[in-house]
């Protein structure tokens, strides 16, 4: 990334991990100048898919056909879902990102984000719930949407279109003939696969303080984007809209077989269940 | 099935030699196929119009248990395929602003009463803006997802994006058969069909892909089967391609033929199976 930012050597000692200072904008700072864009090395994700596929074997023998879900949360040790209420406000908030990635920064963003969350197609149990909501939860829930967003607002600058932005990307990798499904959304996505370059960038955007589980989240949708597409993306970043903090790592080998180990760790923790 | 290959992760190039190469058998005669499915289905008796379609032969009738409704997620694949057609074209500059730019055409065709009532421009008309606005996001999003399996500005001349879905009539069926197709071969007699899908591929992920292919292939105002068909999953990063010789459309054609039978038998509600686009 470049030198403005400060290294947090106690979070990962290994790699380089970067805060963004308020005065940076966090969409230059994950996309970087594209001269120093390192080359794409695809025989990457052949060796770590063999090697989550050895790991597994070792570990649960032959699982059969979607015996095992390995989702994010899984991976970065998250509790339990608490509150539904919370994921309530991640659910507003993930439409707020969709609106104003689409050019649509409203006034309101707690009603644009309720229509859009009613008309989105998916969590309906969380629209369910933002039906059912009482006039007092209703206004404490729009006033926490109004907060984030305004936190979304000032952190995130307008995308351009040319960086083929792409929202709320799933990812499903399958893996020992699927026996294991490897799940995880990435909330923004910049950059097209395919070139010399690497030069894809993932954005996780949480509503909670940034923490070491959202370095570990990261690390996870990096090694899936890896998988999925065959070349490892350039940086991940995580914005907290709580505070507006935000963390722009650079992906490396070391990263990913960091995750690999994560992934394996999860995986052993499931079968000894 | 006779030939199925998996490919992990083609570039573009690879992908498109794949959609242009000629089909290594003849071609089936397909009129006969096409008369037999008649005859097959027209033995069915059905009671009312059906819908057969890939969702259909995977996951059967039961699986629309809700009556259709548009969403953001329903809209994405036509809103993207129109955007991908105005980019491919040159109308638009970006696929995001081809969404919007599609979406206004068909609000304005249905705020001059030219659209039917549950028509997709009827509901984005209604729409606040901010729905409007994530159907844009969404749109793009899917197409950008196949613009990573083609590229369209260097195979423009070799594959076609954006094409409109295969539908064919069976005749005295009452029988519609919808084959949903995103891109296509162009250029070669028997060219290849590239289907975008959601997710990991299931258990039955071919035989939809076959029930496309077939539709695609009787649609033809010149009955002509595809070389292959090739099924994208962008989610798992999965590629496979079905090589449509004699026994794949035969098994098409059979697994047609039992989706007939199981619509009649089956009570389902009056839906569309789109939403799982």
């Amino acid at each position: 990334v470049g030198e403005r930012f400060v290294t947090c050597r106690e979070q990962n000692p290994s790699m380089t991990a970067a805060t963004i200072a308020p005065s940076d904008d966090l969409v230059v700072a994950l996309r970087g100048a594209g001269s120093l864009r390192p080359s794409v090395d695809r025989g990457l994700a052949g060796g770590l898919r063999a090697w989550l596929d050895d790991g597994i074997f070792e570990l649960a023998g032959v699982p059969s056909p979607g015996q095992l879900r390995v989702a994010t949360r899984d991976v970065v040790g998250a509790p339990a879902p608490g509150a539904r209420a919370g994921l309530l406000r991640g659910a507003l908030v993930a439409q707020v990102l969709r609106l104003h990635v689409a050019g649509c920064t409203p006034e309101d963003p707690f009603a644009a984000a309720s229509a859009a969350l009613l008309a989105s197609g998916r969590d309906d149990d969380l629209a369910g719930l933002l039906v059912e909501l009482d006039q007092d939860e209703r206004a404490r829930l729009a006033t926490e949407v109004a907060s984030h967003a305004a936190v979304l607002f000032d952190q995130l600058p307008a995308i351009p279109a040319r960086w083929s932005p792409r929202v709320g990307v799933s990812h499903r990798v399958p893996l020992a003939g699927g026996g294991v499904a490897l799940c995880g959304r990435v909330d923004l996505t910049l950059g097209a696969p395919g070139g010399a370059t690497a030069c894809v960038c993932l954005l996780d955007v949480t509503t909670s303080p940034l923490d070491a589980r959202h370095l570990v989240g990261l690390t996870y949708l990096a090694l899936l984007s890896t998988l999925r597409a065959g070349e490892p993306p350039l940086r991940v970043a995580a914005l907290s809209t709580a505070d507006g903090a935000a963390l722009v790592r650079d992906v490396d080998a070391t990263m990913l077989t960091g995750a690999v180990a994560g992934v394996l760790r999860t995986i052993a923790a499931m079968v000894a269940r | 099935v006779s030939t199925v290959r998996r490919l992990q992760v083609p570039t573009p190039s690879d992908l498109v030699d794949l959609l242009t190469a000629p089909g290594s058998e003849s071609p089936v005669e397909l009129g006969r196929l096409v008369d037999a499915i008649a005859a097959r289905l027209a033995k069915t008796h059905p009671t009312r119009p059906r819908r057969i379609d890939a969702f259909v032969a995977e996951f059967g009738a039961a699986r629309f248990t809700t009556a259709f409704h548009w969403s953001a997620r329903a809209a994405r694949r036509p809103l993207g395929t129109a955007a991908l057609r105005r980019v491919a074209a040159g109308t638009s500059r970006d696929l995001l602003r081809a969404a919007h730019e599609e979406m206004e055409t068909l609000c304005d065709r249905a705020q001059r009463g030219l659209a039917r009532r549950g028509a997709l421009g009827t509901w984005l008309a209604a729409a606040p803006t901010e729905v409007r606005a994530l159907c844009a996001a969404e749109a793009a999003t899917w197409a950008w997802g196949l613009c990573h399996l083609v590229d369209l500005h260097a195979h423009a001349d070799r594959v076609a994006v954006g094409v409109p879905d295969a539908w064919f009539d069976v005749p005295r069926a009452r029988t519609t058969l919808h084959g949903r197709r995103d891109a296509t071969g162009t250029g070669v007699a028997a060219s290849g069909v590239l289907r975008l899908r959601d997710g990991a591929p299931g258990a039955r992920a071919l035989d939809g892909l076959l029930v496309d292919a077939l539709v695609a292939a009787m649609a033809g105002r010149v009955p002509m089967t595809p070389a292959r068909v090739v099924g994208a999953w962008p989610d798992a990063g999965i590629v496979l391609c079905v090589e449509l010789d004699d026994v794949a459309l035969r098994h098409a054609a059979r697994l047609v033929v039992t989706c007939g039978s199981s619509l009649t038998t089956t009570a389902t509600p009056s839906v569309e199976p789109v939403l799982a686009a």
